[in-house]
C-alpha cells in the first residue's frame, strides 16, 4: 500500500500553514461537492445531537408517572421540535449530504452537474435551520413570551389556525421548513442530473451502483412531494397572515385537506429518507460478503416500484380520519403492495450475505442491524395498515414504536453503517474499529430497549404526545425501561463522536482503498483531490474496481 | 466533455471557481422570509443581499463559466492490486444458492400442501363443531367483515360466496408461499423438511397466536390451537417434502448473460 | 442541464395542480363575478408570446441582433400586456365586487392561483428583459442559444399552466 500512500501526499498536499479565517474561508465560499457534502453531513450530526437531546428530555419527563419535569408546552415544543428536526435537519441532509459527495464519485464525473446550485442548496438548508431554531428566541408564543413552534410536526389543521396557536411560532415552523425544502429541491435536481448526464463512459444506466439508483429516485420523489408540502405551508400562510380560508372549516374550508396535502407529502418522505439507507446498504453488504449484490435488475425495479407506489400510499396516515371504506381499502391495498419490493429487497440482502465470506467490520455490523430492525418496523407498518388495527393504534405509542424503527433502527443505523464505510474515502483516516463496534452495540440495545416497550405501551392504550401519565395502570416499569435505554443510546452517540475526533487526529492511514470494494468511488485517492480523478475512468461493468484488480476474471463477462 | 479520445486526454483538471454568491444569495432569501416574522425592514435587507448574492454569483458563470484550472501534478495511480489491501480476499466469484428449485415445483407444492392444510382444517371442524363449512367461513372472516359479527350457527352453514372467497385466499396463500419455499429452501442450511416442515409452521402460528385477536377477531372466537398448528405443518411437512424432492436446476444468475437471454442453449432442461 | 428546467416545470406543476384541488374541494362562491371578455384577450397575449419566443430563439442561435431584439421585444411586450390585465382585471374585482383574498374560499384560491401564475410570469418576464439587454449591449453569442432555449422552455412552461389555469377557473368553474 506504500506507492500509492506516497503519491496521496505530494499530490494532494494542502497548503502548509494557513490562518483559521482562511480556512473557514474556503469553506464557506466552495463549490466542491466533497466539501459541501462534508458540511451536509456535519451539520445533520449537530442537529442529531440537538433533536436527540430533546427526545432526551421527553423520555425524561416520562420516566415516572405524574412527573413535572418539564410542563406541558414545553413538552409540546420538544415533540414538535423533536420530530421537525429529526425529519427535515438530520436525516435529509446527512442523506442528500452523503448522497452530493458519493454520487460524483460513484459515478466518474469530476463534480455535481451545477456546482454552484449546489452550494445554493446547502446554505439555504443551513439557513432554513437556523431560521427554525431561532424561534427559540425570537419567535411570540401563546403569552408573548419567546417560543418554538408547538404544533406536532404534521401541524395538523386546526390547530394551526390562527385561533389555537397563537404568537408566530408557526410562520417560524412554516418558513424554516420552506427555506430549507427549497434547498432540498434545488439539490435533488442535481442529484438527478448528475447521475443521469455526468457518467463515465461505459457507465449504463444498468451498471450504475445501486446506490446511486437510489438517490436518482430519491430525487424524483423529492421534487414531486417537497413542492406540495411548500404549497400547503403557503396555504397555511395566507390563512394565517391574510385571511385565507383553506383550512379553515367555519367558512367552508377543509381541515382534512392539510392532512391529504400533507401526507401526499410525508409518505414520499418516508422513503425520501428510507431509500438512500437501502443504497448504503446495498453497497456495503456486498463488499463485506465479498459477493456481488443478489439480484441487482430486481432491486433497481424494486426501488423504482417503491418510487411510485409510494406517491400512492398516503391516506394510510389518514385511517382514523374517515375516509371511507373504499378509499381506506384502496390505501390499505397499495400499503401492503408496497412492502412486496421491500421484501423483494431484505430477500436480496439476505441473499448476497448467504455463503459470502462475511466480515463483521462495524459498518457490516450497522447494516446487519438495519436489515434486522427494519424488518421488525416494517411488520408492524404492515400490521398498522390493517385498517380496525391502525383504528384501534392510530395514535398510541405503537405508532411512535414504528415510526422510530423504520426511522432509528433503519435509516440511522445505515447511516452510521455508511458513515464507518466511506470516513476512511472522506478524511483517509480509519475509524477506531473498537469504538466503532462499541457505537453499534450501544446504539442497538439501547435503542431495542428505548422503542421496544413502546409496542407495549402502545397496545396498553397509552397515547402519543401526552407529556404525562397517571400511575398504577401498567405503564410505570414499560416507561421506565424505555428512558433508561436513552442514557445507553447517549454512551452510543458519545462513543461516535469521540471515534471521529479520535480519528481524526491520530487515526491509522486508510489507503486509497481500506475495504477491498469495487466501485469508482474507492478508485481515487482518499480524500479524494478536488478534481476527483486523473482521468475520466471508464466503467466495464457493475464493478468497475474488480475488473480493474482482476483482469483475469472481469465482471463483464457475466453480466 | 469529449468523449471521443477521454483516453489519451488527461482529465481536465478544471473544477469550478469558488464563490461567496450562492452563499449571500441563500442568506437573503432566508432574511427575506424570516421578515415576515419580524419586520418589514429585514425583508430590505434580504432582497439587497439575495440580489448582490445573485450578482456575484453570475459573474462567475456569465458569460462564461470561470473554471479554476489546477497545476498538472503527478499523476495519481489508480489502485490496482488487490494483493496490496490487507482485507483482499481471493477467490472465485459467488452467486449463491448455485441451484435452486424450479418453479413448477414450488406451485405445486404450494397445491398439494395447501389441499393437506385444508384436510385437517376441514376435519377439525368435522370432530369439534361437526361442520366442514366452520374454518372455511372463518377463513374468508380475515377479509370479510360480514363473517365477523356472525354467529356459530350462521357460521357452520354453506355460505357460497364466502366459500368462494376463502377458496381464492387460501388458493393464493397456498401458491404464494409454496414459491416462497421453492425460492428459500435452498438457501437455508441442510435439512429442507426441518425448515419447511417443522419450523416455519411453529413460527407461522406462534406469529398468528400473538396477533390473531386484531387481524381476526371472529377466528380468535372458535380457533383451537393445537388444531391450527397442526394443520400449518401439514402444509409444512407436505410442501416442504413435495419442493425438496423436485430435481434442482442450476440458477439463472449463475449464468452468463448470452444464456440469459436464451442464445445459447441452458443447462438446465426445462424451466 | 435540460432537466433541471424540466424538474421545476414538473414542481412547480404539481403546486398549481394542487392548488386547484383546494379550489374544487370547497364550497363554490360567486362565480358570476369573473367576466370572459378580457381575459380572453389576455389568454391570447399570452399565447401568442409563447409563439413569438420561437423566432427569438432561432435568431440567438442565427447570431442576428436586430431579429433577436424585435422577437424577444415583442414577446416581453405580450406577456406585460397580460400582467397588467390581470392586475386591471383584480382591481375591478376588488373594487366593484368586494372580492379580497379573505373574503371568501372563492377569492381564497382565485387569487393565490391567478396570483402564483402571475408569479411566474413575471419572473420570466425578468428573464427575458435580461436576455434583451444583454443582447442589446451585444453580449449575447450564438453559444448562448441553449441557455436562452432554457428559458423559452420555461416561458412555454407557464403557457400550459395558463392553458390548465385558465380552463378551470373561467371555463369549467364559471
Amino acid at each position: 500500500m506504500t506507492s500509492p500512500n506516497q503519491h496521496q501526499q505530494s499530490a494532494a498536499k494542502p497548503e502548509p500553514t494557513r490562518a483559521l479565517a482562511d480556512r473557514l474561508c474556503d469553506w464557506v465560499v466552495t463549490v466542491d461537492h466533497k466539501k459541501l457534502g462534508i458540511m451536509y453531513v456535519a451539520a445533520g450530526i449537530i442537529f442529531f445531537v440537538v433533536a436527540g437531546l430533546e427526545g432526551a428530555a421527553m423520555r425524561a419527563q416520562l420516566a415516572k408517572p405524574g412527573n413535572d419535569l418539564i410542563d406541558p408546552a414545553t413538552f409540546n415544543q420538544l415533540f414538535t421540535m423533536h420530530g421537525t428536526t429529526m425529519v427535515f435537519l438530520v436525516g435529509m441532509p446527512i442523506l442528500l449530504g452523503m448522497g452530493n459527495y458519493l454520487i460524483p464519485l460513484m459515478v466518474g464525473a469530476r463534480d455535481m452537474a451545477f456546482p454552484r446550485l449546489n452550494a445554493f442548496g446547502f446554505w439555504l438548508f443551513i439557513f432554513g435551520a437556523v431560521l427554525l431554531y431561532f424561534s427559540y428566541i425570537g419567535a411570540t408564543g401563546l403569552y408573548g413570551t419567546a417560543a418554538a413552534p408547538d404544533v406536532g410536526w404534521f401541524a395538523y389543521a386546526p390547530l394551526t389556525s390562527r385561533t389555537f396557536s397563537r404568537g408566530n411560532a408557526t410562520e417560524y415552523w412554516v418558513l424554516g421548513i420552506m427555506v430549507s425544502g427549497f434547498g432540498s429541491i434545488t439539490t435533488a435536481i442535481n442529484l438527478i442530473t448528475t447521475s443521469l448526464c455526468m457518467r463515465c463512459p461505459g457507465m449504463t444506466l444498468m451498471r450504475m451502483p445501486l446506490m446511486v439508483w437510489m438517490m436518482l429516485v430519491v430525487g424524483v420523489l423529492v421534487i414531486t412531494a417537497l413542492p406540495v408540502l411548500t404549497a400547503s405551508q403557503v396555504m397555511l400562510l395566507f390563512d394565517r397572515q391574510l385571511g385565507a380560508h383553506f383550512f379553515d372549516t367555519e367558512a367552508a374550508g377543509s381541515a382534512v385537506l392539510w392532512q391529504h396535502l400533507f401526507w401526499f407529502f410525508g409518505h414520499p418522505e418516508v422513503y425520501i429518507l428510507v431509500l438512500p439507507a437501502f443504497g448504503f446498504v446495498s453497497e456495503i453488504i456486498p463488499v463485506f460478503s465479498r459477493k456481488v449484490i443478489f439480484g441487482y435488475p430486481l432491486m433497481v425495479a424494486a426501488t423504482v416500484a417503491i418510487g411510485f407506489i409510494s406517491l400512492g400510499v398516503w391516506a394510510h396516515h389518514m385511517f382514523a380520519v374517515g375516509l371511507g371504506p373504499e378509499l381506506n381499502a384502496f390505501f390499505a391495498a397499495s400499503t401492503f403492495l408496497i412492502s412486496v419490493p421491500t421484501g423483494i429487497k431484505v430477500f436480496n440482502w439476505m441473499g448476497t450475505m448467504v455463503g459470502g465470506r462475511i466480515r463483521f467490520d462495524s459498518p457490516m455490523l450497522f447494516c446487519t442491524g438495519f436489515v434486522a430492525m427494519f424488518v421488525l418496523g416494517g411488520l408492524t407498518g404492515v400490521m398498522l395498515a390493517v385498517v380496525p388495527f391502525d383504528w384501534q393504534l392510530s395514535d398510541s405509542y405503537f405508532v411512535v414504536a414504528h415510526f422510530h424503527y423504520v426511522l432509528f433502527g433503519g435509516v440511522l443505523l445505515a447511516i452510521f453503517g455508511g458513515i464507518h464505510f466511506w470516513f476512511p474515502k472522506a478524511f483517509g483516516k480509519m475509524l477506531n474499529e473498537r469504538l466503532g463496534k462499541a457505537t453499534f452495540w450501544f446504539l442497538f440495545i439501547g435503542f431495542n430497549l428505548t422503542f421496544g416497550p413502546m409496542h407495549v405501551m402502545g397496545i396498553l392504550g397509552m397515547p402519543r404526545r401526552v407529556y404525562t401519565f397517571p400511575p398504577d395502570r401498567g405503564l410505570d416499569l414499560w416507561n421506565l425501561i424505555s428512558s433508561l435505554g436513552v442514557l445507553v443510546q447517549c454512551a452510543g452517540v458519545l462513543c461516535f463522536v469521540w471515534n471521529v475526533i479520535l480519528s481524526l487526529r491520530k487515526g491509522k492511514p486508510a489507503g486509497d482503498d481500506p475495504w477491498d470494494a469495487w466501485t469508482l468511488e474507492w478508485a481515487t485517492t482518499s480524500p479524494p483531490p478536488e478534481w476527483n480523478f486523473d482521468r475520466i475512468p471508464v466503467a466495464t461493468s457493475r464493478r468497475p474496481l474488480w475488473d480493474q484488480k482482476h483482469p483475469e476474471d472481469p465482471d463483464w463477462k457475466y453480466e | 466533455m469529449n468523449e471521443v479520445h477521454q483516453h489519451e486526454v488527461p482529465y481536465l483538471r478544471g473544477v469550478p471557481r469558488p464563490t461567496s454568491g450562492p452563499m449571500f444569495a441563500a442568506l437573503g432569501l432566508t432574511l427575506l422570509f424570516a421578515g415576515m416574522v419580524t419586520t418589514i425592514a429585514v425583508s430590505v435587507v434580504g432582497v439587497t443581499v439575495f440580489l448582490l448574492g445573485l450578482i456575484v454569483w453570475w459573474r462567475t458563470c456569465l458569460p462564461e463559466e470561470s473554471v479554476h484550472q489546477l497545476p498538472a501534478g503527478c499523476e495519481i495511480p489508480l489502485p490496482l492490486g488487490a494483493a496490496a489491501s490487507a482485507v483482499a480476499v481471493a477467490g472465485p466469484r459467488h452467486v449463491l444458492p448455485l441451484e435452486v428449485h424450479p418453479y413448477r415445483a414450488g406451485v405445486s407444492g404450494g397445491l398439494i400442501g395447501g389441499v393437506s392444510m385444508a384436510a385437517v382444517a376441514c376435519a377439525w371442524g368435522l370432530v369439534e363443531h361437526s361442520s366442514i363449512w366452520l374454518p372455511i367461513n372463518l377463513l374468508a372472516g380475515t377479509v370479510s367483515p360480514a363473517v365477523v359479527g356472525a354467529s356459530e350457527a350462521d357460521l357452520s352453514r354453506l355460505e357460497i360466496a364466502w366459500l368462494m372467497l376463502a377458496l381464492m385466499i387460501h388458493l393464493f396463500m397456498s401458491v404464494f408461499v409454496g414459491l416462497l419455499y421453492a425460492v428459500c429452501l435452498p438457501i437455508m442450511p441442510r435439512r429442507p423438511i426441518l425448515f419447511g416442515g417443522v419450523i416455519t409452521p411453529v413460527f407461522i402460528t406462534g406469529i398468528a397466536w400473538s396477533t390473531m385477536g386484531v387481524v381476526n377477531p371472529a377466528l380468535e372466537q372458535f380457533i383451537s390451537w393445537p388444531w391450527f398448528g397442526a394443520s400449518q405443518l401439514a402444509f409444512g411437512m407436505v410442501c416442504g417434502w413435495w419442493v425438496s424432492r423436485s430435481a434442482r436446476i442450476p440458477a439463472m444468475a449463475s449464468f452468463g448473460l448470452g444464456e440469459r437471454m436464451g442464445v445459447e442453449r441452458s443447462r438446465g432442461g426445462d424451466r | 442541464m435540460l432537466l433541471v428546467t424540466e424538474s421545476f416545470f414538473f414542481a412547480s406543476f404539481v403546486m398549481a395542480y394542487i392548488y386547484y384541488i383546494g379550489r374544487s374541494a370547497s364550497g363554490p362562491q360567486p362565480k358570476d363575478v369573473l367576466e370572459l371578455g378580457p381575459v380572453v384577450g389576455n389568454t391570447i397575449a399570452l399565447l401568442a408570446s409563447s409563439i413569438t419566443i420561437i423566432p427569438a430563439v432561432r435568431a440567438v442561435a442565427r447570431g442576428s441582433r436586430g431579429a433577436v431584439l424585435a422577437w424577444l421585444g415583442a414577446t416581453i411586450a405580450l406577456g406585460a400586456y397580460f400582467v397588467v390585465g390581470t392586475g386591471l382585471e383584480w382591481q375591478k374585482l376588488m373594487e366593484e365586487h368586494g372580492l379580497f383574498l379573505g373574503t371568501n374560499l372563492f377569492g381564497t384560491t382565485f387569487y393565490s392561483l391567478i396570483g402564483f401564475h402571475c408569479f411566474h410570469v413575471i419572473v420570466g418576464l425578468i428573464l427575458l428583459s435580461g436576455i434583451w439587454l444583454f443582447s442589446g449591449c451585444g453580449l449575447l453569442k450564438p453559444r448562448d442559444g441553449e441557455r436562452v432555449e432554457l428559458v423559452s422552455w420555461y416561458w412555454h412552461f407557464v403557457d400550459g399552466v395558463w392553458i390548465v389555469v385558465f380552463t378551470t377557473v373561467y371555463l369549467v368553474g364559471r
